[in-house]
């Protein structure tokens, strides 16, 4: 998985200096990227602000509490997301059992229309809840679906291109990520479009040791093309808070338990 | 008196006058490189027109475009476009399409993110009970006919793409390419037409193309060659027909040169002060050429008649100059006045077209009673030998000359007759003109059997419609006090007992302190609000959680559109004005709503309803924002969910069918009132046609009654008469009465070429009265009698307004060519006005002073105006 600093990619992140080892290889520089992005602690909880901007300058707020748990490292996870704004969709919920092999579950449940909705396995390169951030951005992009290089490497950062092992299930030709040293926090990607043009930037403008744990506190999608863009901004944010496993089940989705709420 | 000055300076310097006419128009046309064409309707309103503003703020707001519509149809296959080889041209051409960019200017392109096409909308799709998901309808194209049905049933799966992406027989599909600015359409248009030649279409795959502003552009590029070809041809013509009557290249070059010259002044003149060449514009050389010839054919035809009498060119010229010099003025004055008249229309190409018309006519009067003459010196008088009719050949022998003779005696013998006969023919005009249809449509402006015409045939067929319009609605009043709101909701938790006493009154205190400024009083309550839910002690957050809550509910509750009773109330307009034919489809907040509400619930058609809350509705509408493109929605609807758009397709451009579909809305409103106070207005290029050829037709009528009332004040000057004056205006306006009626009566719609004639008409109907009027009382003061006065009117005189309805009615003709319908139009009501105006003058003006000969010339009415 490359995808990076998504809401989760703030989340969590397992500590950590790897020494710099010469000659490491584009596939491993992903891997550890991956770890530090999506994996910080055993599990972790954040509040999550997202302001989508348009065009035209209007702004659209959405808030939610996400809760992570991993059931290995660097494998499988759930997530549960609970929103609280727009209040007209307060108590919604989207929970997530990532697979890393195999296509993962995703329910929404809506309060209003009392209906769990089971969110088949299709494209995950669609809009979250009408902002910039796709699904892919909250769970991550499986690291076996791209081929990975190592195109440039300067003192602070590797640069990786990704092609598709697969292009006909993307809207992107490419995307290049550059992934810090130092704990290889991943703090931009660039999107490039089948014309060559980059038409996707998404970047960690805030990275902050929260319990010795690099973590993103803000990241931004710019969408070149509609000039759109959209702001997460984390707080709150803490790590191995000893989440229990039934809170990620279907029970839950009607009733939130205080973590999600508080 | 000016003539002789001006005359006695052609005549001794006629060298110098044609130099100094021939640099002036050389300079003037040299401004013309700066041409900048414009072909946009939209321009017909003034850029600060109401209308115009709210059009343009609506398709920012709601991110709207306009349109290239590519259609794809396939008669043949027995799957109609939906087999594997048709989309994959469909799939190619979409690619194609996103690629196009002005490579000079990054702002002229193709819009590729709001594309219309199979390859770039989201199927709502079920994936078994309770499943739902977003994908591409054709991200690749199908391998298998199979494959190929599927996209098929998807897409007519969702009621937002039935009717408009695929049709309804599953033989078309539409690709609708937005433009970031109109008149990159042609080129769009050009570039797909090349792409398609590539493709092999044995399989009977159709490509079509059109839309409105492929429409308007293409219109532009045709019209530079149409110029090119017209204006040319018509000069060939009137050179031709006047190389017939005068015999003479040297004599007849004259005039050419005083149409090209003023044609070529006014166009420098009105492109060098910065106005753009719109379609109006565009015809300023066709209408001024035939007036800047006519005067130049009366000196001649005067000249030609005289010279072997009088038998000294400059002799000659003197007394032809002294004869028409004021009604040549006058002539000039009244045409121009017509066509001035234009600038009181509140249509800035209509304004220009009017004013640069009459600085044209002035120019070429400047240049025919300077030049002309001029032109008649520099010609050696042995050339003039055989020129005109020799004195001892009797005028009543050529054809005309004899059936003119006839004709005099006939309106002095059957006057009454010929009087009856006119107020017959203007009581059928009148009818004529309650008849009339006032329509236009661009795409129209093409000939049926133009590529563009044969497409908007074929794909309105086919879909909802290829014609835009916007009904934006809204909520008439503003938010309320929120503070007071948002109190009376606090109180409302506590009474509920939801929330603790001392929570909620520490809420209310809170409330009350946050600054009550205008705007963003509920945003500044809930900073307030959240800053204290994130410092209070377990014990009191779920109080404050839902307290914390209210601001935004507040909020919620103004965004009317998110309103199960508002949506149902949309959702039956629409279903209103579907009923009817003009509306082939709309589109609206609330086909999204119900699709989704659909969708979520298995697919179940019982579900394709609004849900009961406006909760149920939001989470419908966060649910279709999980998509590729959820900003899609805010083409329907702004994010505040206070302004509405509902997308109509209209089969048909016609500005009387737009105007039907407002009447429907307005019926509507009227017939049933909205839940909530609601206000509508419209936007679209369609309701522009309509809201510009509104002021067209009662800016014409005010400038023709003002042109009508400033020349009837001109020619009871010119005449020293009342009557006399008014006598003149019978010609034209029975000529108009008789064009129009005849508009009328045959069904061809009053468009914008068709307004415009009116002006034309009176500048040259007025023409033939004067001359006429003015030398039948040159004649009638020497021969004391109107009976030998008509012998004498009917040789030259009837001539001169024969010769000119001639060469004007037939020099037109070339543009019946045309493959842009205005033009044609133009070319046909130009012929008939001259021939009626002629036909007119000739019959009821000699009729007229016969029956009131006594009136007319008692005593102290007839001197004339050069006393």
């Amino acid at each position: 998985m490359k995808r990076f600093f998504v809401l989760t990619a703030a989340v969590l992140l397992f500590a950590t200096q790897v020494p710099a080892e010469a000659a490491m290889s584009a596939g491993e520089i992903v891997h550890r990227a991956n770890l530090a992005s999506y994996y910080g602690g055993d599990d972790g909880k954040a509040k999550v602000k997202m302001t989508i901007t348009d065009s035209q300058g209007r702004k659209r707020i959405r808030e939610f509490i996400i809760l992570r748990r991993d059931e290995t490292d660097g494998g499988d996870q759930k997530f549960y997301v609970y929103f609280r704004k727009p209040s007209d969709v307060r108590k919604m919920v989207f929970m997530v059992h990532k697979h890393v092999n195999g296509d993962d579950d995703r329910w929404l449940y809506l309060p209003k229309l009392d209906l769990v909705k089971r969110i088949a396995a299709s494209d995950k390169r669609t809009s979250f809840v009408g902002s910039n951030f796709f699904y892919e951005d909250v769970s991550g992009r499986g690291e076996n679906e791209d081929t990975h290089k190592l195109v440039q490497e300067t003192d602070d950062h590797y640069v990786i291109e990704n092609v598709p092992k697969d292009p006909a299930t993307v809207e992107f030709a490419s995307y290049k990520v550059w992934i810090r040293k130092k704990d290889f926090m991943p703090e931009k990607a660039e999107y490039t479009d089948k014309q060559g043009r980059v038409y996707r930037v998404v970047e960690a403008l805030e990275i902050k040791e929260i319990q010795g744990i690099p973590t993103v506190t803000k990241s931004r999608v710019r969408d070149l093309n509609s000039g759109g863009e959209t702001v997460s901004e984390f707080t709150g944010i803490r790590y191995n808070i000893g989440l229990k496993g039934s809170i990620f089940t279907e029970r839950y989705l009607r009733r939130p338990p205080r973590e999600a709420r508080r | 008196m000016g003539a002789s000055r001006f005359l006695s300076l052609a005549i001794n310097r006629p060298r110098v006058v044609t130099a100094v006419m021939v640099v002036v128009s050389l300079v003037l046309a040299a401004l013309m490189v700066r041409v900048k064409v414009d072909t946009d309707p939209e321009n017909m309103l003034s850029p600060t027109e109401r209308v115009r503003v709210f059009h343009n703020q609506m398709k920012k707001e709601f991110d709207l475009n306009d349109y290239v519509v590519l259609g794809v149809v396939n008669e043949k296959d027995p799957d109609g476009v939906f087999n594997p080889e048709t989309l994959k041209k469909v799939h190619e051409l979409t690619e194609f399409a996103k690629t196009l960019r002005d490579p000079d200017d990054p702002e002229r392109r193709v819009i590729a993110r709001n594309i219309i096409a199979p390859g770039t909308v989201d199927a709502i799709e079920q994936a078994g009970l309770g499943q739902v998901k977003f994908n591409w309808l054709m991200a690749e194209p199908p391998a298998t006919r199979k494959e190929a049905a599927r996209v098929r049933d998807l897409a007519m799966g969702n009621p937002l793409l039935k009717g408009t992406l695929v049709s309804e027989d599953g033989r078309a599909i539409g690709i609708y390419i937005p433009v970031s600015q109109k008149d990159f359409a042609a080129t769009v248009r050009k570039a797909l037409l090349k792409k398609i030649a590539s493709f092999d279409n044995a399989n009977g795959d159709q490509f079509h193309i059109t839309g409105l502003p492929v429409a308007e552009d293409t219109f532009g590029e045709e019209m530079f060659i149409q110029m090119a070809i017209s204006a040319p041809g018509a000069m060939i013509c009137i050179f031709v027909l006047m190389f017939i009557f005068f015999r003479q290249v040297k004599m007849i070059i004259a005039p050419m040169i005083v149409a090209m010259m003023s044609v070529m002044c006014s166009m420098g003149l009105l492109i060098g002060s910065g106005f753009t060449l719109h379609i109006m514009s565009s015809m300023i050389p066709i209408f001024l050429m035939p007036i800047a010839v006519v005067d130049s054919i009366h000196i001649l035809s005067e000249f030609f008649d005289s010279y072997q009498k009088i038998g000294d060119r400059k002799k000659t010229i003197e007394h032809v100059m002294d004869e028409l010099f004021m009604p040549m003025l006058y002539t000039s004055l009244t045409s121009a006045a017509g066509f001035a008249s234009l600038a009181v229309t509140p249509i800035p190409p209509v304004q220009a077209f009017g004013i640069f018309v009459a600085i044209g006519i002035m120019i070429a009067w400047l240049f025919t009673v300077t030049f002309v003459p001029a032109y008649i010196m520099m010609m050696k008088e042995e050339s003039l030998a055989d020129f005109g009719v020799a004195a001892d050949a009797p005028d009543d022998h050529s054809f005309m000359a004899r059936h003119l003779a006839w004709l005099g005696t006939i309106t002095y013998r059957r006057a009454k007759l010929l009087l009856l006969a006119t107020v017959a023919i203007l009581g059928v005009a009148v009818y004529g003109i309650s008849l009339i249809n006032i329509n236009d449509n661009p795409v129209k402006w093409f000939t049926p059997k133009h590529p563009i015409r044969v497409a908007d045939r074929v794909l309105n067929k086919h879909f909802g419609g290829t014609y835009e319009a916007y009904l934006v609605v809204e909520p008439e009043s503003a938010v309320a006090d929120t503070r007071a709101a948002l109190l009376a909701a606090i109180d409302r938790l506590a009474a509920a007992g939801e929330v603790g006493k001392e929570s909620a009154a520490a809420a209310r205190k809170l409330a009350s302190s946050v600054d009550g400024g205008a705007d963003g009083y509920l945003a500044r309550a809930t900073a307030a609000f959240e800053e204290k839910l994130d410092q209070v002690p377990d014990a009191e957050y779920d109080d404050w959680a839902l307290i914390a809550d209210l601001p935004g509910e507040i909020k919620a509750q103004a965004q009317v559109f998110k309103r199960p009773d508002v949506l149902r109330y949309i959702s039956k307009l629409q279903d209103y004005l579907a009923s009817h034919a003009v509306v082939g489809k709309s589109n609206s907040l609330a086909d999204v709503v119900k699709k989704v509400h659909k969708e979520l619930f298995a697919g179940d058609p019982k579900h394709y309803t609004i849900p009961d809350t406006s909760g149920a509705v939001a989470e419908c509408l966060i649910s279709f924002q999980n998509s590729h493109k959820p900003d899609d929605l805010f083409h329907l609807v702004t994010p505040d969910y206070r302004k509405l758009n509902i997308w109509l397709q209209l089969k048909n451009g016609d500005n009387q069918d737009m105007e039907q579909v407002v009447s429907q809305v307005e019926q509507y409103f009227n017939d049933n009132p909205p839940p909530v106070k609601l206000k509508h207005e419209w936007a679209g290029l369609t309701y522009l046609n309509v809201v510009w050829q509104d002021k067209m037709v009662t800016g014409m009528l005010n400038s023709f009654l003002s042109s009508f009332a400033v020349v009837l004040v001109m020619m009871v000057i010119l005449f020293r008469s009342f009557w006399w004056g008014l006598l003149s205006m019978v010609p034209l306006t029975v000529t108009i009465g008789f064009i129009y009626g005849v508009i009328g009566l045959v069904g061809k719609d009053y468009d914008m070429p068709v307004a415009v004639l009116s002006s034309l008409t009176l500048g040259m109907a007025v023409d033939f009265a004067i001359h006429f009027l003015e030398r039948s009382r040159m004649v009638y003061k020497k021969t004391g009698s109107w009976k030998e006065s008509v012998g004498q009117m009917f040789a030259e005189p009837a001539r001169a307004i024969t010769r000119n309805v001639i060469v004007i009615a037939i020099g037109f003709t070339p543009l019946l060519l045309a493959p842009l319908v205005p033009y044609q139009t133009v070319g046909v009501f130009l012929a008939s006005i001259m021939a009626v105006s002629g036909i007119g003058t000739m019959f009821i003006l000699p009729s007229l002073v016969t029956v009131f000969e006594r009136f007319l010339f008692r005593k102290g009415k007839t001197e004339t105006m050069e006393a």
